[in-house]
Parts: structure tokens; sequence; C-alpha cells
């Protein structure tokens, strides 16, 4: 029993269990008074002289063990030892841990974190602490050592100036108020990102928040009028929104490429900026703000002119088409056209009309002669048949295509004298069609039907038919010959003027032939 | 043995048993469970070694293991102690506190077995093991009431004249006489060169002989007090046969029993000291 006894002392030692596997350089009974106090168990004091890190956040009264929790306790209450290799020697549920007591209360997107999240080397910045095993020490309250400084030591604020603990993004605790650009009007709208760009800096996403420029508009905002109203913006715009302009009554609106002129000037800023007066407005071509009353008439193969080819800002009314701009066109303005106003043929009905009225004259003039003059004379109503534009009485009918050729001094009477009767009532019809060629039906019969045979009298038996000379009269031929002294002796004193029946007439027809009728 | 003795005895076991069975119903759950774990399970400072209970465990056991010693040590060596009490009771009180410490020490150690304390424990478990060794060769050795060895001619004439006594309280059939007579004879043939095998084959023997003999008194019609006496007679009368047949070697024994059951009760008592020893110079009191 004696060799047993002696023998044992290797194995059997005073120690009642093995150390934890982070204490075991401590094994052996010449390391007991390593933590154990004579008299006295287990103190702080020992357990703390070798977690100096921990003796010195108990000094500065910080984190969990300087907490109600664990003030005054024996670190042997919750770390006991001499209970195996493996013993858990720093246990606690972590879910239910009171992180507060730590002096780091968890909040927001910390709560839904794991111990590990944080708890690790990476995140210690004391290298002592850093080079251990595992450690809940180590870590400080300030942000930086766990999380990436995404502003890259631009901002020297510290991160919950601005940023609250459930998210990075958005800076919850931030007011813009507070920095030197108070954020007014419409820049309250604006995502951040519009004036603070991420751009990437050392080859990560970077957000410039400090040292954005901001004195003038321009910092930020591309001048649309390019200097045109110079580099005061103010002047005009307000942050209550760009489109609210200032003093708009006093707007200079020759600054702008679209100069007002005449009419142009007294039309309300409305009438053409309908919604902001700083919307771009098209102003290149009239229809931009103008409806166009021609709907489209004057389209020539897809394209329609420019009001401004015809009109001018002095009024709608009066165009500057020219007559030989009308010229170019299909009906060219000639003689009594050119001074007929525009209106006589473009505004037959009520509105304007520049398409499709026509070019015949039948589209404008009415055709008097229809139902009198045969169409085969002017076919297809043509009037230029007979008719031209500079003079509506200069007549160019070739009447030899008629039944009656007109000779003599028919060729320099009107038409109308013969074409136009009037009747007892003064009224005048034409007549052209059917119109009878003997004399009788235009000349009166002075010699009272003396000459008239079958019912018709033939002036030109006698009469030549320009001058009215009795060129064909062969005295003659009738059935007194005019011979002897009767020759030289004048027509008058044979044939006396008589009156018949209120009718006085010469009397050439004697029937009674004998000398004594006369001598 | 009386029944106030017997009462007395039963009291003790009982109270061995319901201490260990109550600390094990109670603890059973920490015992249970591995080392490491032990420190946060609720009842760790109660149960602990150096808990409240579990070094009252040690210390109470350790009380017990000590009177249990020194007072039968002195009863048996100091001669004025000779008048107070027998020492056969002496000797089952002798027993009570050394079991019922070792039971309180081993709830102290709350199953774990390490260190030089373990010495002392497995010492322990020695003394206690040899105790009851001793114990068992203690009673083969048949002693006057006051507990001294008897002769081996003392002890054969314990043995009573069963033949006249079943001839003349009980009416048995030939038969059943002869076989009681038969089976309380000594049996020679079942003796052996190995004294454990010749105790096992007799003791088996000795259980088909009172069988046989129950089967026997049976058909004649005895009152079952009668049948009772006769078994208790032949019981009896058995016992003392293998009690004469090995009684030299059991005193033999006992002899060398001493020299094992006393050192390692010293070895026990010295790491125990030690123990202490270290505990208290490390400032572990109990409640004091």
């Amino acid at each position: 029993m004696l060799i047993l006894l002696f023998a044992i002392p290797a194995i059997a030692q005073i120690s009642p269990g093995k150390l934890v596997s982070v204490h075991s350089h401590l094994e052996g009974i010449s390391n007991c008074t390593h933590c154990h106090t004579l008299g006295d168990k287990v103190t702080n004091d020992k357990c703390l002289t070798c977690h100096a890190e921990l003796k010195a956040r108990i000094d500065l009264r910080k984190g969990y063990h300087s907490s109600a929790e664990v003030k005054n306790k024996n670190c042997t209450s919750c770390h006991s030892d001499h209970h195996g290799v493996t013993f858990q020697i720093v246990r606690f549920d972590r879910e239910k841990f009171n992180h507060q007591l730590s002096g780091f209360p968890l909040t927001g997107a910390h709560a839904k974190k794991k111990c590990k999240d944080c708890h690790k080397a990476e995140f210690i910045t004391n290298i002592k602490v850093k080079n251990k095993k595992f450690t809940y020490l180590g870590l400080t309250a300030s942000c930086l050592p766990c999380h990436t400084d995404y502003h890259q030591k631009t901002i020297t604020a510290p991160c919950l100036n601005c940023h609250g603990d459930n998210a990075f993004k958005p800076a919850s605790k931030f007011s813009h108020a507070s920095t030197k650009f108070p954020l007014l009007g419409m820049h309250q709208t604006v995502p951040c990102v519009k004036c603070h760009p991420v751009t990437v800096s050392n080859n990560v996403n970077f957000q410039k928040f400090a040292g954005v420029q901001f004195k003038e508009c321009s910092n930020c905002h591309t001048d649309p009028h390019k200097g045109q109203f110079g580099l005061n913006c103010t002047s005009c715009h307000s942050e209550a929104s760009f489109h609210t302009v200032k003093g708009i009554s006093n707007f200079d609106h020759s600054k702008t490429r679209y100069a007002l002129e005449n009419k142009h000037l007294a039309v309300p800023c409305k009438s053409c900026h309908k919604n902001n007066v700083t919307d771009p407005v098209r102003h290149e071509r009239c229809i931009d703000c103008h409806t166009d009353y021609h709907q489209g008439q004057l389209t020539k193969q897809g394209v329609m002119p420019d009001c401004s080819a015809c009109h001018s800002t002095k009024g709608f009314t009066g165009a500057a088409f020219t007559i030989e701009q009308h010229n170019a066109a299909n009906f060219i303005l000639q003689g009594a056209h050119l001074a007929t106003p525009c209106f006589a043929c473009h505004k037959k009905q009520e509105k304007w009309s520049f398409r499709q009225i026509g070019i015949r004259c039948a589209d404008c003039h009415k055709d008097i002669h229809e139902a009198y003059i045969n169409q085969k004379f002017y076919p297809d109503n043509n009037c230029s048949a007979c008719h031209n534009p500079y003079s509506w009485g200069d007549i160019s009918f070739d009447h030899s295509q008629t039944r009656f050729s007109v000779t003599g001094a028919h060729t320099t009477i009107s038409c109308r004298s013969c074409h136009f009767k009037k009747d007892s009532t003064g009224t005048e019809h034409q007549k052209f069609a059917n119109l009878p060629a003997n004399c009788s039906n235009c000349h009166k019969d002075n010699h009272n039907r003396q000459f008239e045979s079958d019912g018709m009298t033939d002036c030109f038996r006698c009469h030549d038919a320009g001058l009215w000379k009795i060129i064909n009269f062969d005295h003659n031929k009738t059935s007194f010959k005019l011979d002897g002294k009767h020759q030289n002796v004048a027509c008058a004193k044979c044939h006396k003027t008589v009156t018949e029946q209120n009718i006085t007439y010469v009397l050439y027809k004697i029937k009674d032939t004998k000398c004594t009728s006369c001598h | 043995m009386s029944f106030t003795h017997r009462l007395y005895i039963l009291t003790l076991s009982i109270i061995i048993l319901a201490t260990f069975g109550l600390i094990f119903y109670y603890g059973y759950s920490y015992y249970r469970l591995p080392l490491e774990e032990r420190f946060f399970y609720q009842g760790h400072n109660l149960l602990k070694p150096g808990g409240n209970w579990g070094h009252g465990f040690g210390i109470i056991g350790s009380v017990c293991m000590i009177l249990g010693i020194v007072l039968y040590m002195a009863r048996k060596r100091m001669r004025w102690l000779s008048r107070f009490g027998l020492l056969k009771h002496w000797l089952e009180f002798h027993i009570f506190l050394c079991t019922l410490g070792p039971v309180l020490i081993l709830f102290h150690t709350s199953f774990k077995f390490g260190g030089l304390v373990a010495v002392s424990f497995w010492s322990m478990v020695a003394v206690f093991l040899s105790g009851v060794a001793g114990r068992f060769i203690y009673i083969q050795i048949p002693r006057t009431i006051e507990g001294r060895e008897l002769s081996l001619n003392e002890v054969r004439d314990m043995k009573s004249n069963i033949g006249a006594v079943l001839s003349e309280s009980y009416k048995l059939d030939e038969e059943s006489y002869n076989l009681i007579i038969e089976s309380t004879k000594k049996k020679v043939e079942l003796y052996q060169k190995s004294l454990f095998l010749q105790i096992t084959l007799t003791y088996f023997e000795d259980r088909k002989t009172i069988r046989n003999i129950k089967a026997a008194i049976k058909r004649n019609k005895l009152t079952r007090a009668d049948r009772r006496k006769v078994v208790q007679l032949v019981n009896h009368d058995i016992k003392l046969n293998r009690k004469i047949d090995s009684l030299v070697t059991m005193q033999n024994l006992f002899k060398y029993w001493h020299v094992a059951h006393l050192p390692f009760a010293i070895v026990m008592m010295i790491i125990m000291v030690i123990h202490v020893a270290v505990t208290l110079v490390l400032g572990y009191r109990w409640i004091f």
C-alpha cells in the first residue's frame, strides 16, 4: 500500500480535476497558488492579475463586468474550473444576454446579429486581445473598427450623428438643415445621389458628401440657357421650383431664342407656356403654337410650309403670298385675276380654301351662256374659248364656225349687239343658239318690208356688210331700167318718202312706172 | 435475535438505504451529467463536492467512518469498555457507520474520481469491500453470545439430536424421517480441494435438500407452524455442518483479513487528512 501511495503522485494530484484548455498551462501542484489564495479560495484579484485587459475595463468601470449584474461577484461564480479540458469556462445564454449591461445596447440591426458577427478578431484593434483564441473583449463602441468607412475619412463627424442603427442607408438621423446648404423647396425632393453621385474611389463605391461645391447653382445644375441670362440663376428662379420664374412681367423675351414681336407681344405667357414658363417651347414653326387654320391644305409632298411663308406676326389677315408665288402654282394669275382679291376665289364658303378649288373658269365664274351656247363652241365650259382674263368683253370667237360668218361692219360691233336683246321690260336676254341669221332679226327694215320675199328680206341683195353701201343693187335688173337722163337723177327724185300707217319710209317699189307718175 | 435487535438492525439498514436512495433520487440528474456540464446545473452549488450538501456529505461521511472505526477499535482494545454492550452489537454499529460513511463520501465525490483524494476513495472502497468479506467470514465462525470464537469441539456440541426431536415432537412417516436424518449428516463426497468450490457445491446441495425435505414433510400433513419448525431445525443443522467444515479455514482467513482491512483504512485516513488539510489551506470551509 505504501508503494501504491508513493507511486501515485504522478497521476494522483491534489487537483480536483483537469483545468480547462486555456488554463492548461496552470496545471500542476506548483501552480495552485496562481489562482488560489491560501485560506481564501480563489480571489478575483488572482484572476484579474492574469486577465489584465479585463481588469483595465473594470477599473474604468466599463463593460459587462462592471455592470450591476456582475459587480461584487466572484469570478468563479460564473467561470469555475477543474471541470475538464473541454469545459466551457465562458458560457451564457447568448440569446437572452442583456447586451446593454456591456455598455453597448444592441438596438436596430445590431440586435439581429449573432455574437460572432461582431466578436471576431478582425474587429479588435488591441493586438494583445486580438491574438486571443476567442474573446468578447476588445470591441469598442465606435463604429469604424467593425464597419467599413464608406466615406473614406472624408467625414470627421461621428457616424451616429447621421446614421441610425437600423440601417446604414438611409442616414436616418441626418438633417440637411444642419449643413451649410439647407434643402429648400424642390431641393428637398431631389434624391441624394443627384448631388452626391456615387463614384469609385480606391476600387470601391464612394459617395462624396464632404466638400461638395454648392455656392453657385451651376455647381450642380446645367444652365439650360447657356449663359443667355447671366450666371445669377436666382434672379429668375427659386428653390420652390425651377419652373416658377420670379418677375415674369419684366422678363426680356428677346434674350431667348424667340423674340416676341407685334401681335406676340400682347399674348399672355400661358398661351404658349402651357405648363411652366421654363419648359422648353417649340417655336421653330408657327404651328408649334398655332392651329393650322388651313387644316393641312397647304401641305405639299408631305411638307407643310410654315405659316410665315404667307403670314406675319402683324396679323393673320393679309397674306404675304405673292403673285409670283401664286404663279408658280397651277393657276397663273393674269389679267383681271391679278386684281381679284384672294377671297374671291379662295373663300367661296365660310372658310378659306386653297386646295381643289379648281382652275377652270366655271369653278369660280358662273357660266351665263350655259344652255345658250352649244358646248361644241366652248367644250367643257371653257370660257377661254371666247374670253380671256384681261378683258371679259374682248371676245376672240371664230364666228365662222357658226353658220353666220361675221364680216364687214359686223366685225366691229360687240357680240352683245346681236346676242343680247332687251325685252319690253328692259331685261336683257341672250341668244346664241338658233339665233336667226336674217338681217331683220337684228336690223330694222327701213324699207317697210318692200323687198321682202317669202317673208324674208335679204339686205345683201343691195347693201354690203361693211359700209352698208348699196353696192349690190343694179337698177337695170329691175323692171325699170335707168337709162338716159334717168341715170343721173337723184334717187329721191323718184323714190319719195311716204308715210303710211304712221310709218315713214322711202318708197322704192313703185308700182306705177309710167312717166306720168313722176313727170 | 430478539425482536428489538432486529428492529434496531432494520432501522440502521433503512437509514443507510434511505440516505442512499434520497440523495441518489435528488441528485441523479446532476450526477449523470458529464463533468463539463455539471457546473451549469441548477443544483451544482449544492451537490458539488464543495457545495453545501456535497461538502456536508464529505464531512458527515468522514465523521461517521472515523467514529465507526474509533469506537469499534476502542471497544475491542480497551478492556474497561467491554462492559458496554455486546461486541457483536458494536460491530453492527461499526458496520452501520462505516457503510453510511462511504455512502455519503460517494455522494461527496459526486462520482468524480480523480486526483490524490481518489486514492483515499478507492482505499475506502477497499476497506468497505473487505469489511463485507470480513463480515461473511465473521459469521462463518460460531461465537459465544459475547462474541468469543468457539472451538471446533464447542461447535460440534452445538449440534442437536435431531432424530430424537423429530420422533418425539412430530409424527413423520419413516421415509421422511430417514430423509431428514440423512440430509443432516455431513456430506463428505462434496469435499473439494478448493474451499470456494466446496462452499458453492455444498450451498446448492443444501438448497436442494431443503426443497426435498419441504416436500416430504408436506405429505405428513403437519401444521404450518410445525413444518416451519422442522425446516428451521434442519436449516440450523445443515448450517452448522457447513461451519464445522470451514471453521479452521475461516479462522485462518479471518487472521489474514485483519492484515488487509486495517492498512486500507489507514491509507484512506491519511489521504483523507491530506485532502481535508489542503481544502482548509485553500480556504474552503463548510457552513462554519
